[in-house]
């Protein structure tokens, strides 16, 4: 029986059986696994770390598109930095008022084995007409566009690795210069309760460029070891305090199909433990 | 490369240190043959280099089956092995402590220990290691610093030739682990006892039975069962398991000796005789007679690049062959490209 173990946390680690392996690639930068696990379904592993499975994607997918999608009401214009497995553009075109979804991904390659290897992800929303997709450094994307945006989803790796610099303070500042008045960044930031340090130096660097900043959360089984939080950066507060019924109102309106989101979560998803809020405050456990 | 002596050495260890887990030192002979046949034997790997790291990722052999065992490290090094999935690094100063505090939560620690060795021939324990006085100390930031320490690890040297420094290592190192288990109360979990296990490089023979015995007897006496004993052999491993083949490409006769010059030398495969200070058991396939004092010389243009001086040989002629042997551990793995040379081809059998 082949098994993979990953290699995230030094003291334990969650083990997958492995059913067979449809794709393996190691270049000079990553090491690219997927293979199938007769419970999670076709799973993807990058640098001994799971990035994705066919089971639960839906749960990081949706809470990382419509949280800030329905709370800004009104986008147009979105921006997903990486995602190059598709599934956070098949999220953010799922939503009718969307003109344009612009996807930044660094390596043409990841899009190319996902179309083949991951197709559940995507479910063709590459071929949408408002995609537009850019082969880019996301970094240097954010750096010299002109385009602006009524919300940017950073769906990075881990700071560890090619994503680093979607985590520093300079992205973050150059996500506000091209966010319309109102407009939404949020980001993946790990599992809190093992990568307590990230909230910290999150939240420091965030604030430093928007008055709005905060944390939601969402447990994804897969990404092992309790709730993910994603990250919450605008300039106006009346944005994430948007109440209940509005959110029930435009998700209604929005016409799209959730199988984890709903208003109550979304509202509920920013309710946090008090270790992660203390972590927030700059407080060590 | 011999597949059957690399694992009769494995098994030799096995027996001779039973329960310790052997992490091959990579360094000693980098080949992926010898990495796949290893991982199939069960044995895990002691990394000091993302290149190193590279090698196991290629072959698909997880980073969990690794230690990093480098001291020092620059930030781009421990993102490296993280990515590569080795969580396990070794510190021996409050420095490296705090280049680690950013990965606290994802990594185990190694605190490596110095204890000066007389009977290694290579002395590895001035560049690196804390002094035993240090070692609380050091744990103590790694606590403040929330960076979780499994260990402590030593190297007595290289080619030990007497059991000795190992066992003064370990007792010693069995009473600073119950120190500090008492003072943090928190359980250590490995004693790392490094590498150092020697070859018989003379000839002479090796009573191994002998030379394990006192380590297999301090290790269970002085340590309690909760602590897994690992080691990093290097040479023990794999200097058996190569042999060398070089041959004749030219010859003269200068100053009252004869010459000649090999396509291999002190700056291919016999760069452990600079290096390493190692002398190489030397076979000529020719046992005519009558023999004279020679010199083997190696194919660069450098004056030193000599592996052997004043030897009796037989007459040589262009392409006879030199074989040397126990030439598995830093000879390859330090040999440099000077003059363009393309260095030996490795095959395995």
């Amino acid at each position: 029986m082949k098994l993979f173990t990953e290699t995230l946390y030094d003291a334990f680690g969650q083990t997958f059986r492995i059913d067979k392996v449809y794709f393996e690639n190691k270049t000079e930068h990553q090491h690219l696994m997927i293979f199938h696990n007769t419970v999670l379904g076709r799973v993807m592993v990058l640098d001994g770390v799971v990035q994705t499975t066919e089971k639960d994607e839906f749960i990081y997918h949706e809470m990382m598109a419509h949280v800030p999608l329905l709370a800004h009401g009104k986008a147009r214009q979105v921006l997903i930095i990486g995602g190059g497995d598709g599934g956070m553009l098949r999220e953010v075109l799922k939503h009718n008022a969307i003109e344009q979804a612009t996807m930044v991904e660094i390596d043409a390659a990841v899009i190319e084995m996902a179309k083949q290897y991951l197709p559940n992800h995507s479910q063709g929303a590459f071929d949408d007409p408002r995609a537009n997709i850019v082969i880019a450094d996301g970094m240097d994307f954010v750096r010299e566009t002109a385009l602006r945006f009524d919300v940017i989803i950073s769906d990075s790796t881990d700071p560890i690795g090619p994503g680093e610099i979607l985590f520093s303070e300079d992205f973050y500042a150059h996500c506000r210069r091209i966010l319309n008045q109102g407009g939404v960044l949020a980001t993946q930031n790990g599992v809190a309760f093992f990568q307590l340090d990230e909230v910290t130096t999150t939240a420091k660097r965030l604030s430093q460029h928007f008055s709005d900043t905060a944390f939601y959360s969402a447990a994804i089984p897969t990404y092992f070891g309790g709730i993910m939080t994603f990250a919450w950066g605008c300039n106006d507060q009346a944005v994430r305090n948007v109440d209940v019924q509005t959110l029930q109102h435009r998700y209604t309106a929005s016409g799209i199909h959730t199988r984890y989101y709903t208003p109550e979560i979304h509202k509920a998803s920013f309710a946090l433990p008090k270790y992660i809020i203390d972590a927030f405050d700059g407080k060590t456990a | 490369m011999y597949r059957e002596k690399l694992l009769q050495q494995l098994e030799l260890l096995r027996e001779q240190l039973p329960g310790v887990t052997p992490y091959y030192a990579i360094k000693a002979f980098p080949n992926e043959d010898v990495l796949k046949i290893l991982a199939d034997a069960g044995a895990c790997f002691d990394v000091a280099s993302t290149g190193e790291i590279d090698m196991l990722q290629r072959l698909n052999i997880s980073g969990r089956r690794t230690i990093h065992t480098h001291p020092i490290k620059k930030d781009s090094e421990i993102k490296a092995a993280l990515r590569g999935g080795s969580t396990t690094f070794v510190v021996d100063n409050a420095e490296e402590l705090h280049k680690l505090l950013p990965y606290r939560q994802r990594i185990g620690l190694l605190l490596r220990v110095s204890f000066r060795s007389k009977s290694a021939r290579v002395d590895l324990s001035r560049k690196f290691g804390c002094a035993p006085e240090q070692v609380v100390e050091i744990i103590g930031e790694a606590s403040t610093l929330g960076i979780p320490v499994r260990g402590l690890s030593f190297h007595v040297g290289s080619q030990s030739m007497a059991p000795d420094a190992h066992v003064s290592a370990i007792d010693h190192c069995a009473g600073l682990i119950s120190e500090i288990e008492q003072h943090s109360g928190r359980p250590m979990n490995v004693l790392d006892i490094g590498g150092g296990f020697p070859v018989d490089y003379a000839g002479t023979g090796i009573d191994y039975a002998s030379y394990f015995e006192p380590i297999r007897d301090i290790l269970a006496e002085s340590l309690p069962d909760h602590i897994e004993v690992i080691a990093e052999p290097g040479r023990f491993l794999v200097a058996r398991a190569v042999t060398a083949i070089a041959s004749v490409a030219g010859k003269a006769r200068r100053g009252g000796y004869q010459w000649y010059y090999l396509d291999d030398g002190v700056y291919g495969s016999y760069s452990g005789q600079l290096f390493d200070h190692a002398v190489y058991p030397l076979q000529i396939l020719n046992d005519s007679m009558p023999r004279e004092s020679s010199i083997l010389a190696g194919p660069t243009c450098d004056s030193i690049d000599v592996i052997a001086e004043d030897i009796a040989l037989p007459e040589l002629n262009e392409g006879d062959l030199v074989i040397g042997h126990m030439m598995g551990a830093y000879t390859y793995a330090t040999a440099t490209r000077f003059n363009s040379l393309s260095g030996a081809q490795i095959v395995v059998i």
